[in-house]
Order: C-alpha cells, then structure tokens, then sequence
C-alpha cells in the first residue's frame, strides 16, 4: 500500500536546556518548569497542567518496590529528563541505527521508507489512503479517533476531561505518575452509544505527529451497545535510543458493549517497558485483551481489568517470549466486583537462550461479586536448561459463591515430539519453531491474519535468534 | 510403646512485655506488595530467655532454611530455653514416634538428625488449654515449635503436625527439613483451631531421587486466621515433590496460602506439583492464595491446581443420590478433616488432641463417632467415661 | 417396606427427558412393584442409563413431559438428595471420587440422616463388618478416601456395600460397563443375592449384555430402544436377546412414530 509523507513533526517539544530555572532543586532533571513548558507548547487547559504537576510531586515521592520485579537500574534515575528530551531518544541518522535492527527490519520484509520512519530518523508516516478512508467512515458514524492533544482543542474537551487519568491512578507506580508528568501524543477513540466498527481500528496507521510513542497515552471511551476493535503496536521492532518507554492505556466500556483490545509489543531490545493498562466495564459487556509481548529488556506489563458491572465477561490471551537478555515480569490483573462477572485467562510464556519470564497475575473477587467465576490458565516453555520461568499467580477471594480454578504448567519441549516431527523431515529446527508456533496458537488465532502471520515470523525470527 | 518426648520451655513468665515478629512466612518470590500477601507478622511475648546462646542444637540446623523464616526461627530458639536434639541411628526404625507437646505459653525448639537409613515418625501437637483454664494465662496466649530435620541418605521420615489449639490461643508452627540422596519425606498436617496460626515448612530436596509429600488439611471458623508458607527447593537431579492442601473457610475466617516449587538449576528430571482446593461456607471469609513455580532448569516440570469456591457440581451430584444435601455435604466436608486428622494422628497425644478440637467444633457425639466407630482407643480418661455413657 | 401392595412402587407415566440441548426419552410408561426385579435392556446408546438417572433425580437431566410417582409420592419435581431419602439408590458406573472423606465418615453420615437406620457407632461398625464378609471386603476401606485410587473392583465393592447398608426400596443399577468385567460382575452378583435376602427390595437391573442376568429371578424385562421403550416380556425374553440381538426391537420402532433423534447414554 502507497504510503504518503506527513509533514514533518515539531520535535522541539521536548527541546530544554539546562539553564532552566530551578534545575539545581531536582537532582534527575526533571523540573516543574519542563512539565509547565511541555503543557504551554501544547497549549493545554488549565486542568490538565494541574494534573502534570500533581504527577511530578507524586514521582518524587514514590519508589519502585525492592521485593519483587526485574532489575531497573539501568534505566538512569538521576537524568530522567533526558528521556524526555529527544536529542538522545532518536538516532541522528540510518547509520547510527544498530545492525540488528537494520536486519530485523529486513527478514521482516519492511519496506526501507517505515524503517526508517520506525527507527525514528525519517519522516512519521501514515497510510494516507487507507486512513483517509476509514476517516470518513468514522465520521458518518460519530466515531472519533484523534489524538488527545487534538480532542482537548475540540468539542470533546468534556468527555476528555471526564475520563482522562481517572482510571490509571498517579500513583499507581512511580512511571505511572512519570508518565502523567510527561505524556505526550497517543489516540483518543470515541464510540457512541449504538456504533458497531466492522473494522478494526490500528494505532500503527497513526505514529503519531507529536512525541515519539514513549509516553502516549491512550483513551478510549466506548458508550452502550458498542463493538470496536483495538490494535496497537506491531511486529516491527521501534527503537530509541533513550530507552524507557512508560505508557498508559485507559478503556472505558459501557453496557451491552464488546471491546477488544489487540497488542503486539516488539519493543526494541534496550528498552525499559513500563506499560500500564486498565479497562473498566459495565454490565453485560464482554472485554477481551489479544497481547504478544515480544521485545524489550525489561518488561513490566499487567493489563488490568475492572469488571465493576454485572455479567460481564473478560478474556485475556497473552504470550511472551523472553530471550537473550530480556527480563519480562507479565501477566495480568483481573478484579471481579460486579454478580455474575467471569473472567478467563489464557497465557503462554517462552524462554530461551537466558531469558527471564516471569508470569505474574491476580484474580480479586470483591465480597459483592456473587456467583463470580475466574479459571487462569497458565503454560511456560522452557526451550534449554539457560533459562528462567516463574509463575506467580495471586488470589484473593471474598465471596463464597464465587468459583476460581487455577493451573500452571512448566515444562519443556518433549523429545519425542522433536524426534516425531524430524522422522516426517524437519530440521530440529523446524520441529521446535513449529512446536513453539502450536504454543502459541491460542494467541495467533485471536489476531487479524496479518498480524498474526507477523507474529508467527515474529517467532520463528526469536527461534533464530537472528532478533537484536 | 514408650514415646521419645520434648522437653518444652515456657515463653515468657518475668516479664509482660512484648514484641513484633515481622516477615514471617515469606515465599522466595513475593508479589504486589498491596495484595498484603507476602507475609504476616505477629504480636508475642518477649522471651526471658532473650539473648542467651544455646549448646543443645548443633550449629548445621542453623543452616536449615525454615518456612517461617529466620526472625520467627530465632524468636522461637529463645522462647523455648534450651533446645532439644535428637538423634535416630542408622538403619533403625523403632516407630515409636518421638513426640512434640507445647500447650498456651509454652515453646519447644527440636532439632532431628535422622541417619542414614533410619526410619522416624515425628509427631507435633499444640494443644489447647485444659477445660479448668488457669487463672495466670492472658487472653492471647501464645505457642509455638520450631522443628528442625536433617534426612541422610535413604532415610524416611513421617511427620505429623496437628495443630488443635482454641481461640484463646494464637501459635507459631516452623518446620525447616533437609533432605539428602534417596531420602523421604511425608508430611501430615492439621489445622484444627487457633485465633492466629502461622504453618510455615521448607523442604530441601538437595539429594538425588529424594521426595517430599505434604498433605495440609484446615479448618478455619469464627474471627481465626490462618497463614501458610510452603516451600519445596528441588536441588538434587530426579526429585520428587506432591504439596496438596484442602480445606473449609467458615464464618468470618481469614486464610492465606503460599505454596512454592522452585525448580533448582541443576535439578534434572525432577517433578514438582502443588495442588488446593478450598470450600468456602462462611460470608465473611477472606481466602488468599499464592501458588508459586519457579523454574531455572529446562529438564523439569512442574505443575499447579486449585480449585476455590465449592464443592464441584460432581461430587454434589454423587453425594446428593446418596441422601445428602448441598449443606449437609459441606457438614460432611467439615467432619472428614478431623476424621482424617483422628485416623492419620500416630500416637495418643494427637489424636486425643484431635478429638477433644473436634468436641468443641463438631459437637462431643460426632468427635467421638469415629473413635468408637473404628475401634480406636483413646487413652484420655474423659473420653472414655463418655464413649460408655453413649452405649447406654 | 410400603404397605401399597395393590399400587406399584414406582410409577412412570408419559416420561419425556433430555439434557439441555438434546431429548433423549420419549414417552416412558414403567411400572415396578415392591419386591421385584425388573431388566432393562437395549442396544448402545438407546438411553438406559439416563432412565436410571433421570428416576434417581440426576440434575443434568431435564424432565420435559411426564411423571413419576415413587412409593404414593409424586417426586418428580424432587432432588436427588430428597428421593435417596425416600428409598431409591442408583448405583453409578463410574462413581466420583471424594478426596479428602474417609469411607467410614461417609457410610456414617448417609445412615445416621435416616432414622430407620440411626445407630451407635459400635452396632454401625459391627453392621458393616457383616457386610464387608459378604462382599469379600476388607475393612481396611473404612479409613481410605471415598473412591480416590480405588480400582474398578473396588470401587463396585464400595457402591455394594452403600446399596446393603442403605437397604433402599428399589435399587437401580446400572451395569452397562460392566460386561466384560470379571470381577465385577462377580461383585455385583454377590451384592444383588445379599439385597435380595436381607432386604427383598425391587430391583431395576440396566444392562446390554445378558451374563449379568444369568443367577437373577427375573419378573419382567424391557426393551429400550433410541429412547423409548418397545417392548416388554417375561424373563424368557432374555434368551431371545441372547440369540438374536435387538435387531427385532429396532425394527419395531422404526416401524411406529418415532423421533428421528436418538438418545445416547449419559
């Protein structure tokens, strides 16, 4: 598909200096007058400047736990403004970026233009034709899909103002309150009472013009009677070379409403990925999370669901595959509120080559939560004796009618499986990449066909170990 | 049948002061620190035995990694005065269990080394107060074991923890065991009653084909709290490890479990499962799991289950063609724990113990149902005046 | 034992029943008089099993038309647990695992809620020990796990020993699987001769193959075909089977109005 060039982006937004004022005060660099200068380039309202502010004190105050989690200090605490600041977040130029990149770009067949525009050194672009189409679909419909900053300058100030930052605390995590000091670009959905998308919605088309992806923020607000789909992300690898990415995603869905939200994370293998994610439901909705976490040095990621309405269903399929210096703590959270709410939760873990994989996950079923029913299910695959898998599943139940099942399962490959596959002519290579590829069906199944072919190449290419 | 007893100590008798133990029970891997289940602490006396070092242990127990941790290890050590240390010989195996007793405020620090190719039966009961409640006890008391087992090679040892304290007593149950090539390890333990009762064993399974299996049954009522830690290292290649816990949570009943398998690296072909399940009656019954598998070698597995809410549809099929309804299941859910506890105790002073906790939460005529049922004799005089009076 | 001699025990009018996605009887009439015993046959599949289910009070299965009346009661709306009370056992082919219950507290609460057989545990342990002699049981069983690890024998030999100690008005057993089983067949036989002396219950036997029948006084066998019963006979009608199989009675049913869904065993 033609790809046409978007305007070249502002990126002195994050332009500072250290002669700002007050500097000395904040040992990690981050001033309230860069979190002022951010909101004024912007030209946010009043409210929103108020809540960044309010995030920055909070960050201050917080700490990472010591008892638990994967080890963050590389991430370099005292001179967080400079991921902020995009003089050290993007490569100057193509020759800067690393080899294995370039190469991953290549055995996944990207077409030179997006690698550069990935790596962050072209032109952002967007698939100008297919977007402009899907746009005025969207607009007959009342379908909003912007960016934040974009929403806060329109008619839907309101509803921004109604729902952003009121489902993902500040004090969530200490990058959770970083992230809502510092957030920049991400999309704003909309779906009105009684829309039903027949496609889905991809943020990939919309790399957006402002900020580089660190820390955007997504808000999607879904009304009654609702069905949207939802896929962030993509097989490619993004790289920066100031390497923490602390996001946040926040879905509101209302009654009588299906949301799906798909992700595929290659986040590039220097990157700190703190990731928070929370939908809310309401009642007689159904909520399914498609997650592939791929890249990354670290990862913390927990999608959370809060099923505060009656009857309402989440389902939640995830894979992650750790290899060579990766450290993933994932998994996810679930919190059953509402009387005859289910959740389902599916997950496969890979490690190879030393990687780190850490399921973590809890199911909380509120003392109201009648009749609630929880099952989690969660596989590992350890492909060699280098490697890590723990699962550390949490439940904490205070309703008696309610019903929980749990299993876990840690293994490895069989050898009479190899043995098998290679007495009908594979390599043992091509016995464990197809291994692992039925392993991670479940997730592949549950992705648009492109995307779940990326992921299955995604996959092979980690087997390979050909991935930087 | 002459048993080989423990000498206990009491807790605390000069002074009335008291302190907090902090971090007992702590899994290897903890989670989310505002899920509050990483750990409990617990409000004890003060031991007047603080500071003093003690000759009777020898020193390599101290190496022993305990499911209640180091803190409630060394607490325990100093309330119990001196500590007890016993040794089975190779190749013996009298079964004549040696026995454990602590009642309210007293304690009892034991370490066991059980030689190569011995077989022992231990046996640790805390007990509740005597019906005549003396006048010097505080309203919440406190006991606690700590029991330290070292298993050479191609040894056995069974042991049997049958906590039947009431609600006027809160107690401290810390097991740490190691367990060395061909050596194995079967665990029973009970929870029958307590205000506040921590249950904590770690095994270190660092012997090749060495094997652990623990079976954990609990009945949890009224405002009592019950806090578990289960630890299994698998260190040694071929190992074998079975952690099963099942129980009832009544009332306003508060109970946390930690069961963790950590698949060591360099422990090939071994095999870890752990396993709950866990019926809820009561309204107000807060019920916490952490079932935990780590996992550093390839040539492994490991496996965990639980099952929380209640009785599955199956079985209250099969029991309901056979007369009983849903809440007479659950009655008889509730029964078979102490039933199991009388049946497996191996010696008098457990399941005397048993039975007189299943008096109180079952009613005199159903606690000794079984005993005379089964034939079994109870050597507690009371018991047998009623079993003769219901003949009548 | 019921004083109604002139009105059968069990009485099933008109009974259609499925699961919730599936009908698998149509139109049952059956009666059953105290002290008798009655087969029920038919080839696989036809909905043997279910009946049995469905009469004990199975909450998978779903009445949809019909009635049963068991000892002057209409029970048809009543549970499981009610209609074991009032007298009718079923015998399970494959019975559930229990962990966690030991046998004898088991055996000790379903007889202690019935008056009739209320005890002290002296005189209840010296009943079973009677009855583990009659089974070839040893009483070890009383202190195992109900069903956990037991053995297909064993697992018969304790569905027996529940059967003698609970002395129902009509027991159901359903011994479809058991056909090539040795063992039990030879248990079941054992516990059938002993409910028949010590307690002269009625007896409905579900079966498809005729050597379980081979020691039983027979009053009535019936035939059940795809979900309805088509036929009835005297004990000579086993022979028949014996020799010529139930192709007769399919053709029988294919010949009247029957639904084109056939009912499978539970």
């Amino acid at each position: 598909m033609s790809k046409t060039q978007v305007a070249d982006i502002d990126r002195s937004i994050y332009d500072f200096t250290k002669s700002e004022a007050g500097y000395e005060r904040y040992a990690d660099g981050l001033t309230p007058d860069i979190v002022r200068a951010i909101s004024k380039k912007k030209d946010e309202p009043e409210w929103m400047l108020d809540k960044r502010l309010e995030a920055l004190e909070t960050y201050q105050r917080l700490v990472m736990p010591k008892n638990w989690g994967p080890d963050i200090s590389g991430l370099d605490m005292n001179h967080i403004s400079t991921y902020v600041s995009p003089k050290t977040k993007q490569a100057k130029n193509w020759d800067d970026v690393p080899e294995d990149i370039k190469d991953t770009f290549e055995r996944l067949g990207i077409p030179q233009a997006e690698r550069e525009s990935l790596a962050g050194v072209g032109a952002q672009y967007d698939s100008e034709i297919v977007y402009h189409n899907m746009r005025e679909e969207m607009a007959k419909q009342g379908v909003v899909y912007t960016t934040i900053e974009d929403a806060l300058h329109s008619d839907y100030e309101p509803i921004v103002k109604r729902y952003f930052g009121k489902l993902i605390p500040t004090d969530d995590h200490k990058f959770a309150a970083l992230h809502y000091a510092v957030w920049s670009g991400g999309s704003f959905v909309y779906v009105p009472a009684g829309v039903k998308l027949s496609y889905p919605l991809q943020s990939y088309f919309r790399l957006n013009a402002q900020g580089a992806g660190q820390f955007e923020h997504t808000l999607i607000v879904t009304e009654d009677d609702t069905d949207l789909h939802f896929i962030e992300g993509c097989s490619a690898p993004k790289y920066y070379a100031a390497n923490l990415h602390a996001g946040a995603v926040e879905i509101y869905v209302g009654n009588h409403a299906h949301m799906r939200y798909s992700t595929i994370e290659n986040w590039s293998k220097n990157m700190y990925n703190l990731n928070t994610k929370r939908v809310t439901v309401g009642d007689d909705s159904k909520m399914e999370w498609v997650s592939g976490s791929f890249g990354s040095h670290v990862s913390y990621l927990y999608p959370t669901s809060i099923m505060a309405g009656d009857r309402s269903s989440v389902e939640f399929t995830g894979i992650t595959f750790a290899g060579q210096n990766q450290d993933l703590d994932t998994g996810c959270k679930v919190v059953l509120q509402g009387s005859g709410t289910t959740a389902s939760v599916e997950t496969k873990s890979i490690s190879k080559d030393g990687g780190i994989n850490t399921f973590r996950s809890s199911v909380v079923i509120g003392k109201h939560a009648d009749n609630a029913r929880a099952t989690v299910s969660c596989q590992s695959l350890m492909l060699d004796d280098i490697s890590r898998s723990d699962t550390i599943p949490a439940m904490d139940v205070r309703n008696k009618s309610a019903q929980v099942g749990h299993e876990a399962t840690i293994g490895r490959i069989s050898d009479d499986t190899i043995l098998y596959l290679m007495s009908r002519g594979c390599t043992e290579e091509e016995a464990r990449t197809m291994v692992v590829n039925g392993f991670a069906n479940p997730v592949s199944k549950e992705l648009p066909l492109e995307y779940a072919v990326e992921m299955n190449n995604l996959i092979k290419l980690e087997m390979e170990g050909a991935i930087g | 049948m002459s048993e080989h007893k423990i000498k206990k100590g009491t807790i605390a008798t000069k002074t009335a002061s008291r302190s907090t133990i902090a971090h007992i029970n702590v899994p290897p891997s903890q989670t989310w620190n505002y899920l509050r289940v990483n750990d409990i602490s617990f409000d004890v006396p003060t031991p007047d035995a603080k500071g003093k070092v003690f000759a009777a242990v020898p020193r390599l127990f101290d190496a022993i990694e305990t499911g209640g941790g180091t803190p409630l290890a060394h607490w325990i050590a100093e309330a119990s005065g001196d500590g007890n240390y016993v040794e089975v010989p190779r190749f013996t195996s009298k079964g004549n269990p040696i026995v454990i007793e602590v009642g309210p405020g007293a304690a009892s620090n034991t370490a066991i080394m059980v030689r190569e190719g011995a077989t022992a039966n231990i046996v640790v009961v805390a007990t509740a107060h005597e019906q005549e409640i003396p006048e010097a006890s505080t309203p919440s008391d406190t006991s606690a074991a700590l029991t330290r087992i070292f298993v050479e090679k191609n040894a056995h040892v069974k042991l049997t923890e049958v906590v039947a304290t009431d609600e006027s007593t809160q107690h401290l149950e810390n097991v740490g065991i190691h367990v060395e090539d061909g050596a194995t390890v079967d665990v029973r333990q009970y929870a029958l009653g307590g205000s506040k009762v921590a249950y904590g064993i770690a095994v270190d399974l660092a012997g090749e084909r060495s094997r652990f299996n623990l079976v954990m049954r609990y009945h949890v009522s009224g405002t009592s709290t019950l806090d578990v830690n289960h630890l299994c290292r698998q260190q040694g290649p071929h190992t074998r490890a079975e952690i099963y816990a099942s129980g009832v949570l009544a009332d306003s009943a508060h109970k946390a479990l930690r069961e963790t398998i950590d698949l060591v690296h360099g422990g090939k072909d071994s095999k870890g499962n752990e396993a709950e399940t866990v019926l809820v009656t009561g309204d107000d019954v807060v019920n916490k799991t952490l079932p935990v598998i780590l996992c550093d070698e390839e040539d492994v597995q490991g496996n965990h289950g639980a099952t929380i809410g209640s009785i599955s549809q199956e079985q209250l099929d099969y029991l309901a063609t056979r007369g009983l309804s849903e809440q007479a299941a659950e009655s008889l859910f509730v029964r078979a724990i102490f039933d199991d506890a009388i049946i497996n105790a191996p010696e008098s002073l457990s399941r005397n113990a048993a039975v007189a906790r299943a008096s109180l939460v079952l009613g005199s005529d159903v606690s000794h149902d079984l005993v005379e049922g089964l034939g079994i004799e109870l050597t507690d005089e009371r018991s047998a005046h009623a079993a003769q009076e219901r003949e009548a | 034992m019921s004083d109604n001699t002139n009105k059968p025990l069990l009485s099933i009018r008109k009974l259609s029943a499925g699961t919730e996605s599936k009908p698998i009887l149509h139109d049952i009439d059956l009666d059953v008089f105290s002290g008798e015993t009655h087969v029920l046959m038919g080839p696989n599949g036809a909905g043997k099993s279910t009946l049995g289910h469905v009469i004990m009070g199975d909450p998978v299965y779903k009445i949809s038309h019909g009635s049963i009346c068991f000892d002057g009661a209409d029970i048809t709306a009543e549970a499981a647990d009610k209609r074991s009370l009032a007298g009718i056992f079923l015998s399970y082919q494959a019975p559930v695992e229990v962990p966690g219950v030991p046998l004898y507290s088991f055996l000790r609460t379903i007889t202690q809620m019935r008056p009739e057989l209320k005890t002290t545990a002296r005189k209840f342990r010296a009943r079973v020990g009677e009855i583990c002699e009659q089974l070839d049981m040893d009483q070890g069983f009383l202190t195992r796990e109900l069903n956990v690890g037991f053995s297909g024998g064993e697992k018969k030999k304790v569905e027996m020993l529940q059967l003698l100690l609970l002395q129902p008005k009509l027991a159901i057993l359903d011994e479809t699987d058991s056909g090539l089983d040795v063992d039990a067949l030879s248990v079941v036989s054992r516990g059938i001769e002993a409910y028949r002396k010590d307690c002269d219950g009625a007896l409905l036997m579900i079966t498809h193959n005729t050597r379980i029948l081979e020691r039983l006084d027979v009053d009535s066998t019936h035939v059940m075909v795809k979900g309805h019963l088509v036929a009835k006979g005297p004990a000579s009608m086993i022979d028949d089977i014996d020799k010529n199989g139930f192709g007769q009675f399919e053709a029988l049913l294919d010949k009247s109005e029957a639904a084109n869904q056939g009912g499978e065993d539970a």
